[in-house]
């Protein structure tokens, strides 16, 4: 509509996904949020050219929804539940901030960790980081507040890809993993459903890819919104993805032979030519104690990084003297042993998964599999080159992309791996065009990967496991999903660390824990802080695990409206949201998806309304919640050091530390004023006011720092590929220790710690979960996935009425897709309310009749089954998380879980009660 | 001389419904009302599926059948391509709804909130009543097309004198611009391209062009 003289245009980012952020412009008139806007100020610098997705479109609802909790509430109800009503009543920011100080003050007399040894304060926040993005000062307060569990997980390892989290950021620092689309050909996509999750970067980017002819093959077992857009769909059956990727692998080196693949790659930037001893473990050189290589040269085997050597990739050799190194460093020493490269221990390993094998377990003809896996190695051009910022670099425009429940739970291991080796076979790995990783989060520092690039042990980059040693291993958990104890590969050294354990087992185990537990007692913490995140619908069995929640003596929720977990909070915070509140965060560089730019920078968020009701801007919140806790000292001095965001405040040349109680205004002046500092190395200064006019500041960055590969190069590194001795040694160790204590309850995740992964039957799994329940298989005889949807992914807007109206024309947001042949059979039409019941309970919804489905599966997108959430509650819509449980059965050695239950399905007049 | 229309390229549309949106967030339009949106459409039988996104609004057709049942003349026919509708003289007999092959047009006849019975600040900044009882459409973002007949923009090229859906498209599918100017970007994309539009077959001559490949 048409400008009048009361209207301003503020410039802001949209951070609600981790495909963010993205530039807009809030539209004010007369003191009211009326539209968001493009901000085509940054359309040069911001591959998405300006533009933000269709949620942040829901922002000004978001602003005015009239359910919004407008003051801080507190509890009158004692007794918490689903069904009792918390008699929330008003009280005043004194109040409500003295009612949670007291709690944590009272947390932090008896100590920051309890008898078990776990923090007595827990933190959960929502998806991906984003609310890092949204609470200002509030991470320098958890820093000054000192150890923090974030066990309890809204969804990570649930609802993220988490097994990709993990290994890709071991093998290539790929936190998140993406094909380099702006210079990529050839997309297999099993599952990776970019077009919805990738935000507008990767849309603009795949679309432009496609205007080029690149050919994107989606498999996936229903037809997705980037399945519409690919130029292939493969139906393949659900969780065989594996026995599908293992195929493409088998082509490549069984069919066409090493010649044909990409040799100096896999020669010099994998381990290929690794010595494999009979005992599976490397040769070692009994000096050194450096894997052994067989040097073509001089025809001997010499440590792998001799200078001048010519190592085998393909073979096997009679090597005269080695040791072998197995778990508690145990040596063996071998004489006149027969070494195979780990290229051949491979090769043998994949020449029994052929494309027919495949086909009989995926459902995908073996004629199909194998023509894909040819395409991808004649689009991957071994040999050819691109010339990037003058350095010449190898062109690999071929990538396999892996989406959520392909990339964690049970086969994700083995999807992970497979797909990151076709990469190093072709040499695409990190390279232009091929397999790019695009943030780290496990390791350090997390704006730069390759700062994170160091010479580590046998040739490969540091990694920082949690250790499985008889003497270090964690036997008193320092967190509740346990993720030291458990999960060597998620480390402690990132920031994520923590949160990137087996979340579920946080949940379950306060309730039942195996018979053979012989680990201290987990317990409930004394204080928990719950910011952008419901848990009790983004997890699973969440009916269950609003009743844990109910349990949790002291909970305190910034809360934008009344939810399903808030329902069980003492205390309700009303924090000033998206539009009314100010931040500066970081931009640009190499971050999450596909959000890698030719610019860095940082953008302000700032305040284009005033807070509605009593709502007030987090920073403040924070501030006073650090001054009544005593810790301002510890909480400003953790904002000097750059916990609240971007840098520093004081460096080299500058100094804006803080001191006493500084305003929200003056943190960010001071913020503001050293990102310029820092990205312009001395040149510019800019204060807030500047940032509130202009929006954001960038500095050019050369697009080579989008490839690890050059990194490796540079530091004579190789990537721990393909063969897996260090995890085989770690969970053999992690095994011992399990065992020494008598506990046998983790046996099935041990299993999974293979050099080579080999094919198990990963859907029976959840077969026989339902079985050992006591129900019978052939009862519930369809698969049922979820899939995400770009109007809700992530973006906590259920609530949002817009949202609701427009998602209606996407496909499925009306219930579950269901395919029509097999909708016939059981007498539903299209509109049915239909049952949708697991072995665990039941959801609701309509029925959407389609051709892109599998007859034996279905599909219900995104999180919903609201019963407390205002408006949403009326939506009507099911929900895969009410009826997946949550089973140590179902959980892998990562501790992650995939989004898969067997279900029946039949029409009904009415909701069962 | 002008002829505006819209271009839009079907490879790359994801139905993402940013243009939706967009629409309903720079026209002020109410639940239920869209004047734009992305068809979801599905077509063969598994597993031999095509499922496919196209986005539909008013064509703003050379021959709008909405304009020749109109009985009060409220529908017309601009000289630059746009089909209007003059809110003062439209009575709401919805013979125009009824004679758009293209379901391009609503009425309300009451109003309508996003949240109950009364309309949230943002709604009741731009509430106009003008708009209860008549029939409603794409306006191609009129009043930005008669903003650059001031300035002197250009549609399609200047952000601010483009309709809100082109300018909110992430895909890059959509395209706005003056048709009979060769060197405009949608002259351009329709040399280049192989395209059609919806329904042609009717005779209405929309504006609208879809585009399929390279020629």
């Amino acid at each position: 509509m048409a400008d009048n003289a009361g209207t301003k245009r503020v410039p802001s980012y949209c951070y609600n996904c981790v495909a963010g952020p993205d530039f807009m412009k809030v539209k004010v008139e007369n003191g009211v949020a009326t539209e968001i806007e493009p901000n085509f100020d940054a359309e040069q610098v911001h591959p998405a050219r300006g533009r933000v997705c269709v949620k942040a479109y829901g922002l000004v609802q978001k602003t005015y929804n009239p359910n919004r909790v407008r003051t801080p509430m507190k509890r009158t109800n004692p007794k918490k539940g689903r069904h009792e009503d918390p008699g929330f009543v008003p009280i005043s920011w004194d109040e409500a901030l003295d009612l949670v100080a007291d709690k944590l003050a009272a947390a932090r007399a008896k100590g920051l960790i309890d008898e078990s040894g776990l923090p007595r304060l827990a933190v959960s926040l929502g998806h991906g980081g984003t609310p890092s993005n949204y609470m200002g000062t509030f991470p320098a307060f958890l820093a000054a507040w000192g150890s923090v569990d974030y066990s309890f997980g809204s969804g990570q390892g649930v609802k993220c890809v988490h097994s990709e989290h993990l290994y890709g950021e071991f093998w290539h620092r790929a936190f998140t993993v993406a094909a380099d689309t702006p210079h990529c050909r050839y997309n297999i996509a099993v599952g990776a459903n970019v077009d919805v999750t990738g935000g507008p970067c990767a849309v603009i980017r795949h679309a432009d890819a496609r205007v080029r002819g690149y050919k994107r093959v989606q498999v996936e077992p229903h037809l997705s919104t980037t399945g519409a857009c690919s130029a292939e769909w493969v139906p393949i059956r659900p969780k065989t993805d594996p026995a599908f990727l293992f195929a493409l692998i088998h082509v490549l080196i069984r069919e066409h032979g090493l010649t044909k693949l990409d040799v100096p790659f896999l020669r010099d930037r994998t381990a290929s030519p690794y010595l494999v001893g009979p005992d599976g473990l490397y040769l070692r050189d009994p000096v050194s104690g450096k894997p052994l290589v067989w040097d073509e040269a001089t025809a001997h085997a010499v440590p792998h990084d001799t200078p001048g050597a010519v190592p085998a990739v393909a073979g096997s050799f009679r090597v005269t003297e080695a040791v072998a190194v197995d778990a508690d460093k145990e040596r063996r020493v071998y004489r006149d042993v027969a070494g195979a490269t780990a290229y051949e221990m491979l090769a043998r390993h994949i020449e029994k998964y052929t494309p027919e094998w495949a086909e009989g377990v995926c459902d995908v003809k073996a004629s199909t599999i194998r023509r894909i896996a040819n395409e991808y190695l004649e689009a991957a051009s071994i040999g050819a080159t691109i010339t990037i910022d003058g350095q010449v670099l190898p062109l690999r425009p071929v990538a396999v992309t892996l989406g959520k429940s392909v990339n964690n739970g049970w086969g994700a291991y083995e999807c992970c791996w497979a797909r990151t080796v076709l990469a190093a076979l072709v040499g695409a790995l990190e390279n232009p065009g091929g397999l790019l990783g695009t943030t780290v989060r496990l390791n350090k520092t997390r704006d730069n990967r390759h700062l994170s690039v160091a010479p580590g042990e046998d040739g490969f980059m540091v990694q920082y496991f949690n250790p499985t040693s008889k003497e270090e291993w964690q036997t008193t958990p320092a967190t509740r999903n346990l993720h030291q104890t458990l999960v060597p590969i998620v480390g402690n050294n990132g920031a994520w660390s923590q949160a990137l354990g087996p979340t579920q087992l946080a949940w379950m185990f306060q309730g039942e824990r195996p018979d053979d537990w012989s680990l201290p007692m987990p317990t409930l913490p004394d204080v928990w802080l719950v910011y952008r995140s419901n848990p009790s619908i983004s997890f699973w069995d969440t009916r269950h695990l609003a009743d844990i929640a109910a349990k949790f003596p002291f909970m305190a929720c910034f809360a934008y409206t009344i939810d399903e977990t808030n329902y069980m909070a003492d205390v309700l915070l009303p924090e000033a949201t998206d539009l009314e509140s100010e931040q500066m965060i970081r931009v640009g560089g190499t971050k999450y998806m596909e959000q890698f730019w030719d610019y860095k920078g940082v953008a302000l968020r700032q305040k284009a309304v005033e807070p509605q009701g009593e709502a007030r801007d987090f920073t403040w919140i924070a501030t006073q919640l650090a001054k009544r806790c005593g810790l301002l000292d510890k909480y400003v001095s953790a904002i000097n050091k750059g916990v609240a965001g971007v840098a520093p405040l004081k460096g080299d040349g500058y100094d804006f530390s803080l001191a006493g109680e500084p305003s929200p205004e003056r943190i960010w002046d001071a913020v503001c004023r050293v990102a310029t500092l820092t990205l312009s190395e001395g040149r510019e200064e800019h204060g807030i006011d500047w940032y509130r006019e202009h929006g954001f500041y960038t500095v050019p960055i050369s697009r080579l720092e989008w490839y690890l590969t050059p990194t490796l190069v540079r530091q004579g590194l190789r990537y721990e590929l393909p063969y897996q001795e260090r995890l085989l040694r770690a969970g053999r160790e992690l095994g011992r220790r399990m065992h020494e204590r008598n506990m046998n309850w983790w046996d099935k995740q041990l299993a999974e710690y293979q050099a080579l992964p080999e094919w198990h039957d990963v859907p029976a799994r959840w077969i026989r979960n339902l079985e050992k329940s006591g129900a019978k298989a052939a009862d519930f005889p369809f698969w049922l996935l979820t899939t995400k949807s770009m109007q809700y992914h992530a973006g906590g807007n259920a609530a949002i009425a817009m949202m609701g109206e427009i998602a209606q024309n996407v496909r499925g947001h009306t219930g579950v897709i269901i395919n029509a042949e097999t909708a016939a059979n059981l007498g539903i039409a299209d509109g049915d309310r239909i049952e949708v019941r697991s072995h665990i309970g039941a959801t609701y919804g309509r029925a959407t009749l389609a051709q892109g489905v599998r007859p034996d599966t279905l599909v219900i997108i995104g999180q919903f089954d609201h019963w407390a959430t205002p408006y949403a509650k009326d939506l009507g819509m099911p929900s895969l998380n009410t009826i997946a449980p949550m089973s140590l059965d179902l959980t892998d050695a990562t501790g992650s879980g995939a989004d898969i239950v067997c279900v029946a399905v039949r029409r009904v007049e009415a909701v069962a009660a | 001389m002008k002829r505006y229309a819209m271009v839009i390229d079907l490879r790359r549309c994801v139905g993402c419904q940013t243009c939706t949106a967009a629409c309903k967030s720079a026209n002020a339009t109410p639940p239920g009302v869209q004047w734009r949106r992305v068809l979801d459409l599905e077509s063969g039988e598994f597993p031999d599926v095509r499922r496919s996104f196209v986005p539909v609004a008013c064509m703003h057709c050379a021959n709008p059948p909405c304009e020749e049942v109109c009985p009060t003349t409220a529908t017309k026919k601009r000289a630059d391509g746009l089909v209007t509708i003059d809110y003062d003289i439209c009575i709401g007999c919805a013979n125009c709804i009824m004679a758009c092959p293209y379901d391009a047009r609503s009425i309300v006849h009451e109003p309508r909130y996003a949240y109950g019975s009364q309309p949230i600040a943002s709604e009741a900044a731009r509430a106009d009543d003008q708009r209860i009882g008549v029939a409603t459409k794409c306006t191609f973002c009129k009043d930005r097309i008669d903003l650059a007949e001031r300035t002197g923009q250009v549609p399609g090229r200047d952000h601010e004198v483009t309709p809100a859906c082109v300018n909110s498209c992430i895909s890059g599918a959509m395209h706005f611009g003056d048709v009979l100017d060769p060197e405009s970007n949608v002259a351009r994309l329709l040399a280049d391209n192989e395209s059609f539009r919806m329904h042609e077959e009717l005779g209405t001559a929309p504006s609208v062009h879809y585009l399929l490949d390279q020629r």
